[in-house]
């Protein structure tokens, strides 16, 4: 019986160990940094962080032309970085509240297709020149009222002349939060002030000098960040934005 | 004698030998035991129109359809109501699709199967029958292209029956069938319908298709169409197929306006709105009228119901949505609490010129009235019949809802407790009010007592109670004893589809083709003759004109409140997004004066602060990863 028994647990352990599969094949480790840059100003276009804001796009073609894509997300200043790529053949693009580097007509036949390819090996830095729907400028420095309110006064223009990407303005948002990441993800409600525009109004603010002001006065001995975004109608209505700005309360 | 035995032994062995093998798994139903007799058709026909895709009282847009545990209603997310369990904008994470494409092949495998056994029936048994498969199939086409836009196309069964799973590898390709265009899916739909209200009987069994339930599924998706086709903005094309799969040419709307039009009016004549109690002039007839309609089993207003039946079939509504003084046993009370912004679109009360109630007098003072119904006592009934408004009798008991008890003096007036439009909370000076249903009385000026809170809240921080002000009043039994208030116990009718509905369809396409300057009948007229025959029926004020396709919405809105619509439509008209940008819902929290020994309401945003945000994304839907893991030729929907 008890002979058995240890035979046949013997013969558990090895072919339970002969099952172990070891995956040897190396770890992504290749690194893909870059900026996305505002073509008519060479600055690094603003957005915000997370499934919202700017994100690129690799097709990895290596095995089928039309591959299920993937997608990173960059970072609130315009660039990106992921360190933990497999080495590969990618074609590379980016999404955001910009004018489409990869456009199709009716038919689904690409018309513009600014995308770049590359053999990614090592570290691929790549920079995509794009005509942001819409650029935000502060004006001046935020102000701190008399009632504990801050204001702050910017501009709002299009980042583009292309008549296919012109929609008109929705909304312009002055964002606050107690963090630099600053957006419409993340914002405090009670001091932030949205407007929304129907129609042809909002557009035809473009190019004044705006001032929004907190909704409340910002509470004292804290540190506020101060954002503005804008957004079209166009697409998934993605906000553009402007750096934030950083105002400590006394 | 031996040779006799070796005999006997060869007979046995030839005989036992001619047994055949080649015969189907017995323990297996073979398709002629289904297919075979009415009874295993009807069996079938169960099975499918059970797993039809209906948003009634077990679903809810995370959890799913025909789950049991609805505790994140659906009209949280669209503006109708707050809920303690529900309380941001959010798409539906459930994943519709797996189900749906199994549903999809029931149908084509009974449309594929059933002919061959049909010298079995009689032509109108088999006509029936494969109508009612194409209207299941139709429908939950519909469910897909309203949730995802283009999906594939399956119209038959894709595998043939004894294929080896060797067999279906290798032909693997073939099933990874691509998204079809949006305007593809809805043109299937289409032709479904058309095919089901041609072969379907004008009545049948309570709860199954008729011709005219296609008919009127027909207006539903049209409308849909015409809707998606004049304001989406959102364009997504296959470029392996051409195929536009978001987004329909904005050319077709007025096709598919005119189809749902056209298909609405089938039921003109056949279906009416439901009077049986209703009296011209008598607001209380009237009101009960408009809860009846919901429990009437021969009202001659349902035209799609999916019907309940303890203890085989059941639902919890009624245990999850009781005002919280009616609570069961089960401990769940107040799901639903209707918000003031869905109020203020019914008529019968006081407003100010911008819609909002006026709770306020012209120097900025709370108006104070001897009850809480005094406000809403001239409130359009239908009004009544959808919200339980505070101090309402509902099971024979006067539902109260309280936020608290105003200390300070009333000589003067009393002034706002919080600045208008202000998000902050409520002072604590001159406030007496309750964390929880546990509460300490006060000791009114006159020696009486009352507690702070009203039985039904409003609570500081238990949320078991109306939180909005409200509390819903729309599909609950109001003659269920409390012992019966339980999960799982409530057995009522949801009706999918009413009159109400298809006339409503007909009026807002209507109004659409008038806008499109379609000109062969006098759309707008027709359209203002449906408005009011429904505001008659609501015992609300007729219009006498329209301003825009908002007038139609908006009734729409108030007629489907609660009945799982509106999201739907806040979608199709893509507003949903412009609706939800960081919204706050209003509320309407009653206090009383225990100076002026009166009533005043104060309206604010909902306390708890909880804002509202649709994603622009989700006016389409996330294709479920795992189904493009498996289909490869799937492409996800834009922004994922």
């Amino acid at each position: 019986m008890k002979r058995i028994l240890y035979c046949t647990t013997l013969c558990l352990v090895l072919a339970g160990s002969s099952c172990k599969k070891i995956d040897n094949y190396a770890a992504p480790a290749e690194t893909l940094t870059g900026t996305v840059l505002d073509a008519g100003l060479g600055t690094g276009v603003q957005t915000e962080i997370g499934s919202g804001g700017t994100r690129v796009k690799l097709l990895e073609t290596s095995w089928s032309a039309t591959p299920t894509p993937l997608y990173f997300v960059g970072k609130q200043d315009g660039t990106f970085n992921n360190t933990k790529v497999f080495a590969a053949t990618y074609k590379v693009s980016v999404e955001g509240a910009f004018v489409p580097l990869v456009q199709t007509d009716a038919s689904g036949a690409t018309t513009v297709d600014k995308s770049q390819t590359i053999t990614l090996k090592g570290t691929a830095n790549l920079t995509f020149n794009v005509e942001p729907f819409l650029r935000i400028d502060w004006v001046g420095n935020p102000v701190t009222n008399a009632d504990g309110t801050v204001s702050v006064q910017f501009k709002v223009t299009r980042g583009t002349t292309q008549t296919a990407f012109l929609s008109d303005v929705t909304d312009i948002f002055l964002f606050i939060s107690d963090t630099q990441y600053d957006g419409n993800n993340n914002y405090d409600p009670r001091y932030s002030n949205q407007v929304t525009y129907a129609g042809t109004t909002g557009t035809a603010l473009l190019g004044t000098t705006l001032t929004f002001t907190t909704k409340t006065a910002l509470p004292k001995s804290q540190t506020y960040y101060l954002r503005v975004g804008a957004r079209t109608g166009y697409g998934l209505k993605q906000y553009n934005y402007n750096a934030p700005k950083a105002i400590a309360i006394p | 004698m031996k040779k006799l035995k070796y005999i006997i032994l060869l007979v046995i062995v030839l005989g036992a030998s001619c047994k055949k093998l080649n015969i189907p798994p017995q323990n297996i139903i073979q398709d002629a035991d289904v297919f075979g007799s009415s009874g295993g058709i009807e069996a079938y026909m169960a099975r499918i129109y059970s797993e039809l895709p209906i948003e009634d009282f077990r679903y809810s847009p995370t959890r799913g359809l025909n789950y049991f545990w609805i505790i994140s209603p659906f009209p949280a997310i669209s503006g109708e109501a707050l809920s303690r369990d529900q309380t941001s904008a959010t798409q539906e994470t459930f994943n519709y699709w797996g189900a749906a494409y199994s549903l999809i092949r029931e149908c084509n495998y009974l449309t594929e199967t059933l002919p061959t056994y049909s010298k079995s029936y009689s032509t109108a048994q088999i006509a029936n029958w494969m109508g009612e498969a194409r209207f299941i199939r139709g429908a939950t086409y519909f469910a897909l292209v309203k949730r995802y836009g283009g999906v594939p196309l399956v119209d038959k069964v894709l595998t043939t029956p004894g294929e080896t799973i060797d067999q279906v590898v290798a032909t693997i390709n073939e099933l990874k069938i691509p998204r079809a265009s949006e305007q593809a899916v809805y043109d299937f739909v289409a032709t479904d319908l058309d095919y089901a209200y041609t072969n379907l009987p004008e009545t049948n069994k309570h709860g199954r298709a008729t011709k005219y339930v296609a008919a009127g599924f027909k207006s539903r998706a049209m409308l849909f169409a015409g809707s998606i086709a004049k304001y989406n903005t959102t364009t997504l094309v296959d470029p392996a197929t051409s195929n536009r799969v978001c987004g329909i040419p904005s050319t077709k709307a007025t096709a598919y306006f005119q189809a749902a039009y056209d298909a609405a009016k089938l039921l003109d004549g056949k279906f009416s709105l439901y009077k049986k109690t209703w009296a011209a002039g008598d607001p209380n007839a009237q009101y009960l009228n408009y809860v009846n309609l919901f429990f009437d089993a021969t009202s001659t207003e349902n035209v799609f119901v999916k019907e309940y039946q303890y203890p085989n079939s059941v639902h919890g509504y009624d245990a999850y949505n009781v005002p919280r003084q009616l609570i069961g046993a089960n401990g769940y009370s107040a799901e639903v609490n209707p918000t003031l912004d869905l109020v203020e679109m019914y008529d019968g009360f006081p407003k100010n010129a911008d819609g909002t109630i006026k709770n306020l007098d012209a120097s900025g003072n709370y108006v104070l009235y001897t009850n809480t119904m005094d406000i809403f006592a001239n409130a359009e009934p239908r009004l009544r019949a959808t919200v339980i408004l505070p101090g309402d009798i509902f099971k024979s008991q006067s539902i109260e809802i309280r936020r608290g008890i105003y200390t300070g003096s009333s000589a003067g007036g009393i002034n706002p407790l919080i600045p208008v439009g202000s998000t902050a909370t409520y002072p604590t000076t001159n406030l007496v009010t309750s964390a929880t249903a546990t509460q300490t009385a006060y000791t009114l000026p006159n020696g009486t007592k009352m507690n702070p809170a009203g039985l039904s809240g409003v609570f500081g921080s238990d949320g078991t109670c109306a939180i909005s002000g409200f509390s819903v009043r729309k599909w609950l039994v109001p003659d269920k004893p409390t012992s019966e208030v339980l999960e799982n116990r409530s057995d009522q009718t949801w009706i999918e589809m009413r009159y109400a509905e298809v006339l409503l369809n007909r009026a807002e396409a209507a109004y659409e083709l008038y806008s499109a300057g379609v000109t062969t009948i006098d759309y707008r007229t027709d359209a203002l003759t449906i408005i009011n025959q429904i505001r008659d029926r609501a015992g609300a004020p007729l219009l006498l004109g329209f301003t825009s396709v908002n007038d139609i919405r908006k009734e729409r809105r108030k007629e489907l409140a609660f009945e799982n619509k509106t999201w739907w439509d806040m979608r199709r008209w893509r507003v949903a997004d412009v609706e939800q940008n960081g919204t706050l819902y209003r509320t309407l929290l009653p206090f009383f004066s225990a100076d002026a020994n009166k009533y005043f309401f104060d309206a604010r945003f909902d306390e708890r602060n909880r804002r509202y945000t649709f994603d622009p994304r989700w006016y389409y839907e996330t294709i479920p990863t795992a189904a493009i893991a498996k289909s490869t030729n799937l492409i996800q929907n834009p922004g994922y």
